[in-house]
């Protein structure tokens, strides 16, 4: 099932799904490891949301973390 | 409620207690065998309630109703009664995990789409409370419109409550589809049910908005648990469908969940909150302290506060060792040369004007290695991420704070830095306020001024007045610089904003050797290139001062009063020399514009060369300094300042208010010829490098104005 990474759970493994966002986001997030499949892991969630991808960690704000839909691993 | 007995449901994700529910409900009346045919267990039970005999049906974990497991497939057709041998339950015990409320009421809103009467129970109270989230369930009943009880299963008086939430329940169905679909997405649900699952599918009424949902997101219909002919056009219609909500501008992928999501996120908004629990490596233990919403701002400002303090001490015996070079040299340069105009330029211009910007090496130094050390163990990129939610508040945005923390160095590399930020609105933003962050070459002014000014005496044992006044110095940067954001945000237009998004380097040990190496290349650029102007304006300001040679008159006593106005009886030769060269005549010509602000002329003529850079200021007054000084032994420009008198007044030229109104100036003056240019090339027209310059420095003839006129008052 589905979720917006902004609810995902601190410590949650992840499998990004898909990203609903502005066309120029989606770009930013793919060059930075976020695509469709990507698996990675919930650092923090405090609104802005830092996420493990590989061995990439992003922080992603809250607005733009509403729009990526992730499913639990 | 009736008091027909009633098949009740239990539905949840799993792990939120609903065996447990079903255990307390049901104590020993139960029956637990495995659905036909698979291994997923059943479990059946009665419980009285309210003096009624109801059936209960513990289902299986799920998470959504889209049916991606079997356990999920099951709950679902036992929830539309379409699983063999079970009736539509009467009512459905939605149970869900209260410490992970967001989530878990997904699956309740899906529930609450099938025309069934669901009561919530806001399972797991004591976790939440324990985790301090506090929750409201009347305020959640009323946004969601289903009756909500809050209980931990475990205790039995909790249990007692459910049982009587459940007798009084009126049983009414809640208003379907109340987490609102857009249009688009409501067409294309009405087009697939109306075109192909109504009359091409036995899937029950009930379901049929669910159903479409499901094939909307998903684009086809695999796994399917009910029968369908013409399977042709069911799968045209999904694909009409889906470009109905594309052509609304969703992504039919994610519309319905996000539409959820947000519904839900307005329910829940003021009744939960999330806190961590992770098992993290130390890299996350860092990282959930440093980027904690509370903790993380805190700490940015500790460090800033710690590497000021650090630069101002650290750096003053290295200062003051240059400044007793500078000062020994220039007495033996001029004890060694003969007398003359040699001496004279190379003793009061070039030594004199270098020795004013070397002594500032070692802050820079410091302050280089600072940035660069906070770059490299990958700190910089959190305070970054920290700062976002504040910068975005005041009209900047989180990227911007990696172009002003190098503002702190200087505004050039900053201003370039500023190409990350795609957004247009938002670059031009931190470009015209980004000057405003106290840089280096700032330094050299606040510390003369603060060495001189400011009393030295210990504060909370770790910190100097002098250590704070040169924090505050830069804290005030910062503040006019958000402020100056801040009213930018309301003029110029809003476009689309760009959300934050930065990768965070893991942490790690600085390269030491980077870092010196880049911070001793700062320190070659800053004598070299600072160094070149700074002499050249050395030169061209001796001569200015040294030019045309006056002699001052012998006067005898009654002669005085007729020249009372142009020179008095205790002025020195030198300082009548230099009220009479042409730099003394020009900053006679601007001290009436800079009288209000507590500036003389000598003050003026180093307002005026500094226009080209910050720093040339300090050589200037050292120069001016220099000629004017009596014969005999050099002292050190801070002790000049101290002595100076106003030969008219007799007052000291420098007081405390002439010192604040003077960094004030500084503060906020757009004085950099450098910047101006680079400002120019990045924004490619002279419009915002005038723009900058014209409020900048008004504001800080304004501001040093209003200083200094509160401060001489006092
Ligand atoms: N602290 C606490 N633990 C609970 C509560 N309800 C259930 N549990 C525990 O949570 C775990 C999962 O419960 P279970 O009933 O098996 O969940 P199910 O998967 O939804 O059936 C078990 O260890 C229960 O003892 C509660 O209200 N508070």
């Amino acid at each position: 099932m589905m979720h917006p990474l902004s609810n995902g759970k601190e410590g949650e493994e992840i499998v990004v799904r898909c990203l609903d966002c502005h066309c120029d986001d989606v770009c930013r997030l793919n060059e930075l490891g976020c695509v469709e499949g990507a698996q990675g892991r919930i650092i923090s969630n405090q609104k802005n949301v830092i996420l493990q991808l590989g061995e990439a960690r992003l922080a992603i704000a809250s607005t733009l973390a509403k729009t990526i839909l992730v499913s639990s691993k | 409620m009736s008091k027909e007995p009633l098949t009740i449901a239990l539905v949840g994700n799993p792990n939120t207690g609903k065996s447990t529910i079903f255990n307390a409900l049901t104590g020993l009346r139960q029956k637990i065998a495995n659905y036909p045919g698979i291994t997923v267990e059943q479990k059946v039970g009665t419980s009285i309630i309210g003096g009624v005999l109801h059936k209960i049906i513990d289902l299986p974990g799920a998470y959504s109703l889209n049916y991606k497991k079997l356990d999920e497939r099951i709950a679902y057709e036992t929830l539309i009664g379409s699983y063999e041998h079970e009736e539509i339950p009467d009512l459905a015990l939605v149970v869900v995990d209260s410490s992970n409320l967001d989530r878990n009421l997904y699956l309740a809103t899906q529930v609450m789409d099938l025309g069934i009467p669901v009561m919530l129970i806001l399972n797991m109270s004591d976790v939440a409370k324990g985790k301090g989230i506090s929750i409201n369930p009347d305020l959640i009943s009323n946004s969601l419109g289903v009756p909500v009880v809050a209980i931990s299963a475990k205790n039995k008086s909790d249990i007692d409550q459910l049982k009587q939430k459940i007798s009084e329940s009126d049983l009414e169905v809640p208003e379907p589809l109340k987490w609102g679909p857009d249009d688009s997405l409501k067409e294309a649900m009405n087009l697939l049910i109306n075109e192909w699952i109504k009359p091409y599918t036995n899937i029950p009424e009930s379901a049929r908005s669910i159903e479409a949902l499901r094939l909307i997101s998903e684009g086809e219909f695999n796994n399917a648990f009910y029968q369908f002919e013409k399977e042709e056009k069911g799968k045209s219609t999904i694909k009409k469908a889906r470009e109905l909500v594309e052509k609304g501008g969703g992504n039919p992928m994610a519309t319905e969940v996000l539409s959820r999501y947000n519904f839900i996120g307005e329910c829940t908004s003021n009744a939960s909150s999330i806190t961590s629990q992770t098992k993290a490596s130390l890299t996350d233990r860092i990282d959930a302290v440093v980027t904690h919403k509370v903790a993380g701002p805190v700490i940015f400002t500790l460090v800033l506060l710690f590497m000021f303090q650090a630069i101002f001490s650290w750096a003053t015996p290295f200062m003051d060792m240059i400044d007793l070079l500078f000062v020994e040299g220039g007495n033996w340069v001029a004890n060694t040369l003969p007398e003359g105009m040699l001496n004279d330029l190379l003793v009061d211009g070039v030594i004199a004007g270098l020795g004013g910007v070397v002594i500032f090496l070692p802050q820079i130094l410091f302050l280089f290695f600072f940035i660069y050390v906070l770059e490299g163990t990958g700190y910089m990129a959190r305070a970054a991420f920290v700062m976002d939610g504040f910068m975005t508040k005041v009209g900047l945005h989180g990227r911007s704070v990696v172009p002003l923390m190098s503002g702190f160095a200087c505004a050039i590399p900053g201003i370039m830095a500023t190409r990350t930020i795609e957004n247009w609105r938002d670059r031009i933003i931190t470009i015209m306020v980004l000057p405003f962050m106290a840089c280096s070459a700032r330094l050299p002014v606040y510390a003369l001024m603060i060495a001189a000014f400011i009393p030295s005496t210990t504060i909370l044992g770790i910190f100097t007045l002098q250590g704070i006044t040169f924090f505050g110095l830069y804290i005030f940067g910062i503040v006019m610089a958000v402020l100056a954001a801040f009213v930018m945000k309301r003029i110029f237009p809003t476009g689309q904003q760009t959300p934050f998004i930065m990768e965070l380097p893991a942490y790690k040990m600085p390269k030491w050797s980077v870092v010196f190496q880049n911070t001793a290349e700062r320190g070659k650029v800053f004598i070299t290139e600072a160094g070149k102007i700074i002499v050249a304006i050395s030169i061209v300001l001796w001569f200015l001062a040294s030019f045309p040679k006056t002699e001052m008159p012998v006067l005898t006593q009654t002669d005085n009063t007729e020249y009372n106005s142009s020179f008095d009886v205790t002025e020195n030769p030198e300082s009548y020399q230099l009220r009479h060269s042409f730099a003394g005549q020009f900053g006679k010509i601007i001290e009436p514009v800079i009288e209000p602000l507590g500036f003389d002329w000598k003050i003026g003529i180093g307002l005026i060369t500094s226009f080209a850079a910050r720093e040339v200021m300090v050589g200037t007054l050292n120069t001016i300094y220099s000629i004017e000084e009596e014969d005999g032994e050099s002292s050190t420009l801070k002790e000049k300042l101290i002595n100076d008198v106003n030969p008219e007044t007799g007052q000291p030229v420098y007081s405390i208010a002439t010192a604040i109104s003077l960094m004030i100036f500084f503060a906020l003056a757009m004085q950099c010829m450098s910047t101006i240019a680079i400002v120019k090339r990045e924004t490619n027209s002279w419009k915002w490098p005038t723009a900058m310059f014209v409020y900048m420095t008004a504001l800080a003839y304004l501001s040093s104005f209003i200083a200094f006129q509160i401060g001489s008052n006092l």
